[in-house]
């Protein structure tokens, strides 16, 4: 099966999807590692669990796991599961049926980031101004860094961890073995964002400047790309880490990192304007797929080498918050200020 | 959804001025209103409340070549974290730390635009130790500072000090901020709608909020110190050569000039244009219309270190047609 953009269909009417509403904004979705799962991080302290299917009957809302906002959601590598980080200072490992084990307790901090690594199982999260990392039932910490990490993400294969903070980012590797010093890349300026490149040879960050950062891992060398009206707080990379995929404009742009890379080069833009300016962008995980959403509320897909845009759901006024894959690659669960809990289901 | 902007008021002042007891007063007693609270002391503050948040001062410079520019990245972050509750509520209330400049806050809400979309600044309350203020001005500049920022200013533990005492205060505060609302308190107690939701860096309220807005008059003072000054002119105003003299003045002096707002009579404008800066940061926009009959003048205010009144007046008077 394949999604297939030419299909008239796509022109006509709108997938198949599951609307729920919340009644508290959505912070941020995902799906469990069999894709089994999806859930929604709520302002209300809630992780709503919903069956992937999206014909299945909706289970009642769950009481809430956290005592204020869920502000980080993934799914659990090691489980069928959910890890959740909240404003309570908890990051929560959350089992299918739905029991909560707590991973760490930091009164007085915020857990705003959380990442995954596949394979090795591990999960980072940042809380203030220190990264955690659980691995093998153990958790380790690493910092302080020069102010509360703004963003984090494993390399490739799961050796390394990447900090965003102010003044640069702080790459920390996690061998146990053998003790080596954490390597700091400087940029004068605050790092909101941070997304490790799906080769591992690049990261990239976002600025207070609404600039893009991005540094060669191996030389340590760097490159901004300026001309964003907003801070872009979603970057994106292709499975084939061929484009780099940034919100804050009100279309797709891809930055090319094949070759010689993007110096001195414009980004691909493709798609339709006049839906906002994108909040969130998310590549797919295997195929040359993104989907987008906007502030206005509006989700479109695009395809880059067709340079082709589908609206997938219209306007609605609620900005969107949250995007995520399904780990096949066919559904796609969407999260908004207003609360409303979408997974669509593209396969048509 | 065009949601209303949250109010957000900012509370300076120096250690033991009172700041704590006046935020304790605020989550406990019954107001009917809801307020976050985003303080820099977790467990000062003696209430339980979930709406209080821990914040460590961030004070970020912005990389775009400009010295002065300095947000507080925390708050940033805090900002957008508190909008994500289900709760809303109808207020945030900062609270800095005793030393701490209230630029960089007061900046994050010119500079930042998911914070400006999201919540106003309202006001900048400043709190202090009717007894202790002397000898803070003397250990440093953020005593002054925190009352050149103030819209709002509790003059407090008037209790402690003599009557006479309290006047040589207030003048000497009066000397730094001639245009901020000074109350007299004994331990932070005030009616809460004197220093919230006052709309201070509304442009539509510029005149309503100044006590003294419109008179203007120069004091004289010694050249380093903070000092407040207003310009007036009867003549309209050459909208291109404002622009050019404010932009170049905010350049050069914009470090020194904590705040500055003004009501310009535009020529061949049927409404009052307004602006407000901080630093160099600057937000206008039109205003009321003119009245038939009305005398239209234009009046700018300065508070800042190193103003030279006469210069600033030429400079103005050289943008009137």
């Amino acid at each position: 099966m394949k999604i297939d953009l030419a299909n008239p269909a796509w022109q006509q009417t709108l997938p198949p999807a599951r609307s729920l509403a919340a009644d508290a904004p959505v912070a941020a979705c995902a799906f469990n590692r069999d894709g089994s799962t999806v859930a929604f991080a709520l302002g209300d302290g809630q992780v709503r669990r919903l069956p992937a299917d999206i014909a299945a009957p909706a289970p009642d809302a769950a009481p809430p796991v956290h005592s204020g906002v869920v502000l980080a959601l993934v799914g659990d590598p090691t489980g069928d599961g959910f890890v959740s980080g909240g404003d309570d200072g908890r990051v929560l490992r959350i089992a299918a049926d739905g029991s909560a084990t707590e991973l760490l307790a930091q009164k007085g901090k915020w857990i705003e980031h959380l990442v995954t690594h596949r394979t090795t199982g591990a999960v980072a999260a940042s809380a203030g101004k220190t990264m955690f990392l659980f691995r093998d039932g153990e958790v380790r910490e690493f910092g302080p860094h020069p102010s509360t990490v703004a963003g984090l993400d494993f390399s490739k294969d799961g050796s390394r961890v990447a900090c965003a903070h102010y003044g640069g980012i702080t790459v920390w590797s996690l061998s146990k073995d053998v003790a080596l010093p954490p390597r700091r890349f400087a940029w004068q300026g605050s790092h909101v964002a941070l997304r490790w490149s799906t080769d591992g040879k690049f990261i990239a960050t976002g600025t207070q400047e609404n600039d893009i950062h991005v540094w060669r891992v191996a030389q340590a060398t760097d490159m901004r790309m300026q001309g964003y009206p907003a801070k872009v707080k979603s970057l994106s990379w292709t499975a084939d880490a061929r484009f780099l995929y940034t919100s804050s404009q009100p279309v797709f742009t891809a930055w090319p990192f094949s070759g010689k890379g993007p110096e001195g080069k414009p980004p691909l833009q493709f798609g339709d304007e006049g839906a906002g300016l994108m909040t969130v962008v998310a590549a797919h995980p295997a195929a040359e797929f993104v989907a987008g959403g906007y502030d206005s509320g509006e989700l479109q897909l695009g395809d880059i080498r067709t340079k082709r845009s589908v609206v997938l759901k219209m306007a609605d006024g609620a900005s969107i918050t949250c995007l995520a894959w399904s780990p096949d690659g066919f559904k796609l669960a969407v999260g908004n200020d207003r609360g409303d809990l979408l997974t669509v289901d593209l396969r048509r | 959804m065009a949601q209303p902007q949250v109010p957000v008021t900012v509370l300076t002042g120096y250690l033991g001025a009172g700041k704590t007891t006046l935020l304790n007063r605020i989550l406990s007693e019954q107001h009917g209103k809801k307020y976050a609270v985003i303080v820099n002391e977790f467990g000062e503050l003696g209430v339980d409340n979930d709406l209080v948040v821990n914040a460590d001062e961030e004070v970020f410079e912005m990389n775009n070549g400009c010295i002065c520019c300095t947000v507080r990245g925390d708050l940033i972050r805090i900002i957008e974290g508190l909008m994500k509750r289900k709760d809303k509520f109808d207020g945030i209330l900062v609270e800095t730390t005793g030393l701490a400049d209230p630029g960089p806050v007061a900046q994050t809400f010119f500079t930042d635009e998911d914070v400006k979309a999201k919540t106003r600044l309202d006001a900048i309350v400043t709190v202090i130790d009717a007894k202790h203020f002397f000898g803070q001005l003397e250990q440093g500049s953020e005593a002054e500072q925190q009352v050149a920022f103030a819209d709002v200013i509790l003059l407090n533990k008037t209790d402690l000090v003599s009557a006479d005492e309290l006047a040589k205060v207030e003048d000497r505060i009066r000397g730094i901020n001639r245009y901020a609302r000074i109350f007299h308190t004994q331990k932070s107690q005030i009616e809460l709608e004197a220093i919230l939701d006052k709309g201070a860096f509304d442009l539509g309220r510029i005149l309503e909020f100044e006590p003294d807005f419109l008179h203007s008059g120069h004091d004289h003072h010694h050249e380093d110190e903070v000092r407040s000054l207003s310009i007036t002119a009867d003549r309209p105003v050459d909208p291109d050569k404002f622009q050019k003299w404010m932009g170049a003045l905010l350049q050069i002096k914009g470090a020194d000039i904590f705040r500055s707002k003004g009501i310009l009579a535009i020529d061949g404008a049927p409404r009052r244009y307004v602006y407000q800066g901080v630093h160099m940061m600057m937000d206008s926009a039109w205003g009321t219309p003119w009245k038939d009959g009305e005398t239209r003048s234009s009046k700018l205010v300065f508070i800042g270190r190193n103003l030279d009144g006469d210069n600033l007046q030429r400079g103005f008077e050289d943008c009137l047609k």
